[in-house]
Parts: structure tokens; C-alpha cells; sequence
């Protein structure tokens, strides 16, 4: 239990158009649950792709669970789960059949029955592949990667497409996964799920890491734990004028404006007051503590969800 | 134990598409009751000549069209205008026209360069009746001509033309199932990403295709045996050898040709690509093995070359089982080749197979 998870340093690839993945370092520890947080684009899948031995990469050294791909591939192979972020099965192949003939290529099989019920598919079990929803799907590739008894799991994407009920009930299944001492790797791009579900996390942007840490350090480093929101009716209007007469910066978000604070207790009543001697039209006024969107659009100036 | 679970499985996931699999087993038997009816009493394509009416038919034009039909060949009399016609749509291989008024006067012999074959062969028989119509004419004694026996290689039997259509129909349905349904399947598959899950699975490469290999194999050996019910039922065609030689024989045509296929798909990285590539395979194959011309005046260093091939020794080993009731023996040498390529192209597909 000494060797962390995985360990990765200087990862690097290039594809014909784009540098997808400059310079990667992650370390992540057994048991934990590790997030990896980012744009559309931001090279989540193609390093989780090269981790998993299905993309080489141009330059970088990884260990996983202590072994290394040039020497140990099949055992890698046999010791850790896959959920692509999108997997094509034969059409008429059903949910049980799959899971039996994964599962026969590995020396440690979990039953299938209970892969079934722990991903909520035996109403499916003997459904095509092909007649399954997108939701139903991605449960599938889940029990898929699991069917191994995987000490490391990757899941990319695992709640995209999914609608908010079978994504609480995925979290639940990522919880039960660290509750039963596997280590998990995930991407995603919803910074509730990364919230809600890792003990640690990578935001990822342009290839690169640019900041590692728990949800609740990564908020706190921002050193500004809340933020006042104005919201207008339609777009908001240009904020820099009132930023000057506040004299504190004010970002403006679609049909918002942002201020960022330290101490909200201290700049409503200011606020209101200069909202009122400039009459902004605003409509509402919320304070909400910082998260990790916050914490994405002050390093990099951009929103997570464009 | 996981080979045959791969095996299991591709048969299981076969077996769902059924209008693929209909196909598969329908198409070479229609094929047979196709060619087979068109042919049905010939031992073969007959030699025909087209005979041009002589405008006054004299004696010597009766006598040389009884020796005609006399020699086997089929006659058909046209009018000059019907025959020139003919002659113009490429139709004809051979015309014998006489020349001036009647056939006092000599005829002539037309060969259509084109089908030089059929007419190289329609003019030596014309050539024989002019000499025995004369003969007969002049009461003379007919000259003697060299008995022709026509027979199949093996000296068996001669059998009708839709056995000797059967082996070659197994034969160029598996060559076809190798380099264009396997091959293309497998990029296809490729292309749409359906072995990517697989490929961080600890599943060997070599099983995989393996167990693709027997499947194969399994849909072949039933595909013959369809084929070969058919053609006995329809046709009376009976297998002249032993079922088990015949067994080994499509046994080592299947894997050389179905490992082909997977190889040429390691080379392709779209099913465009490999639709060209497989082409340039198959193509060669085809003109080079003998299937449809002899390669007797070919440069000599090409006829080496060929002997090296798969799909002749295949076919002659199959065709003298079948027609002949041959044994191996003799076809060792043969198989050994087929062999040969079987397993330099399965090592070819394992080393260039990819998942993704
Ligand atoms: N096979 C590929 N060929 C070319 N470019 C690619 C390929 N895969 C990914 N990319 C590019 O690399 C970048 C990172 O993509 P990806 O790793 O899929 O990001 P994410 O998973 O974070 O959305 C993107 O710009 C993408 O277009
Ligand atoms: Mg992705």
C-alpha cells in the first residue's frame, strides 16, 4: 500500500492540430476518489486514454499500481476497470452476455447478477444492446468496468447524458466503490459532481494542470470565499462603469454581474447603495459561497461551462 | 478456454443477423442453380460456327454442313445480311462464308480476335469437315481423324458442367468471404470504435482473431455442405473423393484466406481504403492463378512467381479431389504452400492488428 495509485509525470501528447495533453503531473493515492475537472477540450479523455494503455504517448512516464506498461501491460490490464467516454458494443449483444464474456477475460470475475443490480439493468439483462437508452448504456459500460473486481477504476464522463436522478444514483455507486477500498479516477465537466464526489481534484485546462487539491482547498486558496450576485432581466449590462464607482471588480456573466468578496456582510450595504445611486436595473440580489466554477473562471479568466 | 468462449460468442452474435447470414448461405446456391440450369446437359460451352448461306447451294455446300454437324459443331445458318449483323455486335467467334455464288468457288473463314479461344479451336473442326466433305464427294475414302475424348484432368470421369462449376464456386466464395466480407467487417467495426472496450480488456490479439478464424471456418464447412446437398439434389453432382479430404482441404483454404483478410484490414485504416486495397489483392489472385486463362505464354520468371500462390494449388487439390476422386498425395507439395501463406498471414494480422 505504499506505491500510490498512480503517478504520473510530464505526460505529453500531441495530435496533428492541437497540443491535447502539455505536460502532465498527478499523483493519486489508493482508496481516494480523483477528479479530474475541465472544459470540453481540455484533454481529460486523452490522458485518461493514454493511462489506460489505449493511446501512446509522445513523451512522460506513468506507473500504475506500481507497474509500468512497457513490462507489466496485461497485468495492468487485468487489475484496473474502464469506462470510455463512449462505448460502441456489438448491437445485438444483451447487458448479461456482455458481462459474462468481459468478464471471462480476466482471472477475477464479479458475478454478473449483482453487477446487474448494483447499476439497476435486470429489467434489461437480455435487451440488444442497440434497443438500450443512452442512460441505460452508460450504466452498462459502468457494470462493464467493474466486472473485473478492479482495484483502479477510470470513468470518463460517467454522468454525461444522464438525467439528475440516475446521476445521484451513479454518485452513489462512485461512493460504494471507495467504501469497498477501490481507488477511482474520473473526468467530468459539472463542478457540483466533482464537488460532491472527490476527495481530490485536478482542474485541467489547454492541456494543462493548473491547480491540484480538495474541493475545499482549491475554494479557500481563492481567498474569497463568497460571491454577491445582481441578476437582470435579459443580458446584463457592460459593468465597468459601476466598478469604478464601487471601487472593487465586478465580472459580468450572461444575466449577471459577479462581485467577489471577502466579507459580504460588509459590501451589501454599499452595494445596494451604489446600485441605487447609478440605478441599475437589477432584480435580485444573491450571496452564494464560492465554488469550484469560481475557482476555474479566476484562474483562467474563462467559464467552465463555455 | 477463452479461445472458445471468443468462438461461442461470434457465432452467437452471427447467428442474430439473419439477413446477413441468410445471405451467406443463399448466394453461393443460388449461384450453382444458376450456372448449373443454364448448363445443365452440355459437358460445357459447345463450339459454334456461324455458316453463311450460299445464295445457289451447290452439292459440295451439303456435303461440308453434314460434315460439320457430323463433328460436333453446332451450325447456324444466317443470311449474309443476318450474319454480317451478327458478326458486328461481337457475337460470333467464327463465320464461314463462302466465296462468290455457291461453294464451287472456295469459302472463307472469319475468327473474331477477340475470342481467339473458341475460334481457334471452331476453325480446326471446319477444317477436318472440308477434308472429309471432299472426301465424301469425290468417294473417296474419308480420311482418318485422331479419336478426341473429352475429359475431365483427373481421367476419373467426365462429368457435366455444373461439377466442375461446384468446387470452383466453393473455392471463389471463400476467397471472397476472406478478402472482402472478413476484411471489411473487421475495419468497419474498427472505424465505428466497437474494439476499443476490448483493447484495455487483458484479452490476447491472437485469440481474438483466432476465434474469429474458426467461426469462419465453421460457417464455411457448412456453406460446402449446403452447397455440395444442393448440387446433389438438383444436379445428381456427386463428390468423387473422400468427404474427409475434402473436409482438410476447405479447412486450410479457409484459414489462408479468412488470416488474408484480417492481414489486408491491419493495412487499411477506412473501409474505403480497404475496399481499394482488397482489389489490388484480388485481382491479381484471380488473373494470376489460371482461374481464367492460362499463364503458357507468360514470361517465365511471372510463371515461377504464381506457382508461389495460394489459389491455384487450392483449387487443383480441390477440383481433383472432387471431380476425380483424388487422394492428397500429389498435392502436397500444393497444400504445403497454402500452409504456408496461412500462417504468414495470421502472424501478418496479429503483428498489424489494432483495436482502435
Ligand atoms: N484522435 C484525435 N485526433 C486529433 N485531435 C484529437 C484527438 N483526440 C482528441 N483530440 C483533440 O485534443 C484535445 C483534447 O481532447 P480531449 O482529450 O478529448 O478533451 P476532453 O476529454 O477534456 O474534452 C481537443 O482539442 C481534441 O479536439
Ligand atoms: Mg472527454
Amino acid at each position: 500500500m505504499s506505491t500510490p495509485a498512480l503517478c504520473i509525470r510530464g505526460l505529453r501528447k500531441a495530435f496533428p492540430k492541437v497540443l491535447a495533453v502539455d505536460g502532465v503531473d498527478l499523483e493519486v493515492a489508493r482508496g481516494e476518489v480523483f477528479g479530474l475537472l475541465g472544459p470540453n477540450g481540455a484533454g481529460k479523455t486523452t490522458t485518461l486514454e493514454i493511462i489506460e494503455g489505449l493511446t501512446t504517448a509522445d513523451a512522460g512516464e506513468i506507473e500504475i499500481l506500481g507497474l509500468t506498461w512497457g513490462r507489466q501491460g496485461q497485468e495492468i490490464r487485468s487489475r484496473i476497470g474502464v469506462q470510455l467516454q463512449s462505448t460502441s458494443l456489438f448491437n445485438k449483444i444483451t447487458p448479461r452476455e456482455a458481462l459474462d464474456l468481459y468478464g471471462s477475460y480476466y482471472p477475477r470475475r464479479r458475478n454478473t447478477q449483482e453487477l446487474l443490480e448494483l447499476v439497476q439493468l435486470v429489467e434489461k439483462a437480455d435487451a440488444y444492446h442497440i434497443t438500450l437508452s443512452g442512460g441505460q448504456m452508460q450504466r452498462l459500460a459502468l457494470a462493464l468496468a467493474l466486472v473485473n473486481d478492479p482495484e483502479l477504476v477510470f470513468l470518463d464522463e460517467p454522468t454525461t447524458g444522464l438525467d439528475p436522478q440516475a446521476r445521484r444514483s451513479l454518485w452513489d455507486v462512485v461512493r460504494r466503490m471507495k467504501g469497498e477500498g477501490r481507488t477511482v479516477v474520473l473526468t467530468t465537466h459539472y463542478m457540483d459532481e466533482a464537488e460532491a464526489l472527490c476527495d481530490r481534484l485536478a482542474i485541467m485546462d489547454r492541456g494543462q494542470v493548473i491547480a491540484t487539491g480538495t474541493p475545499a482547498s482549491l475554494i479557500a486558496e481563492l481567498a474569497i470565499p463568497s460571491v454577491v450576485e445582481l441578476t437582470f432581466e435579459g443580458t446584463a449590462p457592460d459593468p465597468a462603469p459601476f466598478a469604478g464607482r464601487l471601487g472593487q471588480p465586478v465580472e459580468r456573466r450572461a444575466d449577471l454581474w459577479e462581485i467577489p468578496t471577502p466579507d459580504p456582510k460588509a459590501l451589501l450595504p454599499r452595494l445596494l447603495e451604489a446600485a441605487e445611486g447609478a440605478a441599475i436595473p437589477f432584480q435580485q440580489v444573491h450571496i452564494r459561497r464560492a465554488t469550484l466554477e469560481d475557482v476555474f473562471l479566476h484562474r483562467t479568466g474563462r467559464s467552465l461551462r463555455e | 478456454m477463452m479461445l472458445w468462449r471468443q468462438f461461442a460468442s461470434e457465432w452467437r452474435l452471427y447467428s442474430r443477423d439473419r439477413v446477413a447470414m441468410f445471405w451467406t448461405f443463399a448466394f453461393p446456391v443460388l449461384l450453382l442453380l444458376g450456372f448449373g440450369t443454364i448448363f445443365k446437359d452440355d459437358s460445357g460451352p459447345k463450339l459454334a460456327v456461324v455458316r453463311v448461306q450460299s445464295p445457289v447451294p451447290t452439292a459440295i455446300d451439303g456435303a461440308l454442313d453434314k460434315a460439320l454437324t457430323d463433328l460436333q459443331l453446332k451450325v447456324l445458318t444466317l443470311s449474309k445480311s443476318e450474319a454480317e449483323t451478327r458478326w458486328s455486335k461481337g457475337e460470333t467467334a467464327a463465320q464461314l462464308e463462302p466465296l462468290g455464288s455457291g461453294g464451287g468457288e472456295g469459302y472463307r473463314l472469319r475468327l473474331n480476335s477477340y475470342l481467339m479461344a473458341q475460334a481457334g479451336a471452331t476453325a480446326g473442326l471446319v477444317n477436318q469437315a472440308w477434308l472429309v466433305a471432299q472426301a465424301r464427294l469425290n468417294g473417296a475414302p474419308e480420311p482418318n481423324r485422331i479419336p478426341v475424348q473429352v475429359e475431365s484432368p483427373g481421367h476419373k470421369r467426365s462429368t457435366n458442367y455444373a461439377s466442375f462449376l461446384l468446387p470452383g464456386l466453393l473455392g471463389l466464395n471463400l476467397v471472397s468471404m476472406g478478402l472482402f466480407s472478413v476484411g471489411m467487417v473487421n475495419v468497419s467495426y474498427r472505424e465505428k470504435g466497437k474494439f476499443r472496450r476490448l483493447a484495455v480488456t487483458p484479452l490476447p490479439k491472437w485469440i481474438f482473431l483466432l476465434g474469429q478464424v474458426l467461426h469462419r471456418l465453421t460457417v464455411t464447412v457448412i456453406q460446402a455442405a449446403i452447397l455440395l446437398l444442393v448440387g446433389r439434389l438438383a444436379f445428381g453432382i456427386q463428390n468423387q473423393g473422400s468427404f474427409l479430404n475434402l473436409l482438410f482441404i476447405m479447412t486450410l483454404g479457409t484459414g489462408c484466406f479468412m488470416a488474408f483478410g484480417f492481414a489486408l484490414s491491419g493495412f487499411a485504416e477506412t473501409s474505403e481504403g480497404y475496399a481499394a486495397i482488397s482489389n489490388l489483392v484480388f485481382f491479381p489472385l484471380m488473373f494470376l492463378s489460371g482461374v481464367y486463362f492460362t499463364l503458357d505464354s507468360a514470361p517465365a520468371w511471372l510463371q515461377h512467381t504464381v506457382a508461389f500462390l495460394p489459389l491455384s494449388p487450392f483449387l487443383r487439390a480441390l477440383r481433383a479431389v472432387f471431380n476425380d476422386g483424388a487422394g492428397l498425395t500429389g498435392h502436397g507439395f500444393g497444400l504445403l504452400i497454402v500452409v504456408g501463406w496461412a500462417l504468414a498471414a495470421f502472424a501478418l494480422a496479429v503483428r498489424r492488428f489494432r483495436w482502435a
